[in-house]
């Protein structure tokens, strides 16, 4: 019998990524071009260089796309690029599929599909940026998965407070954007930012 | 891509199931190889069919001629429907078509991917 346990076979962690002739990942070339990660591989290898060559015919490409179809940007807000261009990274490092909705219905959703939806949820709490979100799934009987979430947090607030709305904006979205069951959130505040900063406008000295 | 190629009545099948699933609300698209597509349309490996896509439907028969079918399906969905919800109509339309289509056969499993959100 099918259960949550079992995850379908099609749905590689890999993804549809690609190894270069030179042994990179074409993902691993892209995160770096984009981080603006350089090391004396990535500088010299042609083949790097050509996947880097290709990724920015693809924004190009994808740009002019834009131009040609301006009816469809009113729907999002969100710019057509940026949106094309995030499928397409998903689809080279989607992570593992997580079960969706109850246990034993054998749907799924992609990780890092998952892990963006939690992690815009988090920040839409004032002041907060969301790192790394980790998904797995949760030890013992306790239903559902285990959300792992890094934040940046605002400097002179209540931290415990703070964590609580965080948590259960993530909660929220998890049950009303996805149907996904959560067993646990757990919040670790890496960084505090200096909240100051924020209010810099019409606050001008 | 995967281990058998599917005979040509079952390539009819996977294109008729793509398309139930892309007519479910809620579904943008099934899952479309995009980086592949946009490299190859860069005229880099590969060239497109120009059929639809079936990237996002796997095929297989059951363990014997008796046994129900094993659907598995990607897909891209929108951000304003729960995922959940869209899923499930997914795996509703497909049993639904496969049980019109085989009426002998016992029901499909349908294994439901969400792979991405627009």
């Amino acid at each position: 019998m099918t259960t949550h346990t079992d995850p379908p076979e099609g749905t590689r962690a890999d993804g549809d990524d690609e190894r270069l002739p030179c042994g990179r990942p074409l993902s691993q070339v892209w995160d770096d071009w984009e981080r603006q990660v350089s090391d004396p591989h990535s500088a010299t290898c042609p083949h790097c260089r050509h996947a880097v060559r290709d990724l920015e015919q693809l924004e190009t490409a994808v740009a002019g796309l834009r131009e040609e179809t301006p009816e469809t940007s009113a729907y999002d807000a969100e710019p057509l690029t940026r949106r094309v261009m995030d499928l397409v990274r998903l689809e080279l490092r989607p992570g593992r599929p997580l079960p969706l909705g109850e246990p034993a219905e054998d749907l799924w959703i992609m990780e890092t599909v998952a892990a963006r939806a939690l992690r815009s949820a988090a920040e839409s709490v004032e002041g907060v940026s969301a790192g790394s979100c980790r998904i797995v799934d949760a030890d013992g009987p306790a239903a559902g998965v285990e959300v792992r979430l890094d934040i940046h947090a605002p400097a002179h607030v209540g931290l415990q407070e703070l964590a609580e709305r965080v948590r259960r904006r993530v909660r929220e979205a998890a049950d009303r954007e996805l149907g996904m069951v959560i067993a646990s959130v757990d919040i670790r505040v890496t960084d505090l930012v200096d909240s100051g900063a924020e209010n810099r406008e019409g606050d001008t000295a | 891509m995967s281990a058998s190629m599917p005979s040509a009545a079952q390539a009819v099948l996977i294109e008729d199931v793509a398309r139930v699933v892309e007519g479910v609300p809620g579904v943008a698209f099934l899952k479309p190889g995009l980086a592949a597509r946009l490299r190859s349309a860069l005229g880099r490996a590969g060239a497109g069919t120009g059929g639809p896509s079936t990237a996002g439907v796997r095929l297989t028969p059951g363990p014997h001629a008796a046994a129900g079918w094993h659907v598995d399906v990607q897909v891209v969905v929108v951000r304003q429907a729960r995922a959940v919800e869209v899923a499930r109509a997914v795996r509703r339309a497909v049993e639904q078509d496969l049980a019109v289509r085989f009426p002998g056969r016992p029901g499909s499993r349908v294994t439901v991917t969400i792979t991405g959100q627009v």
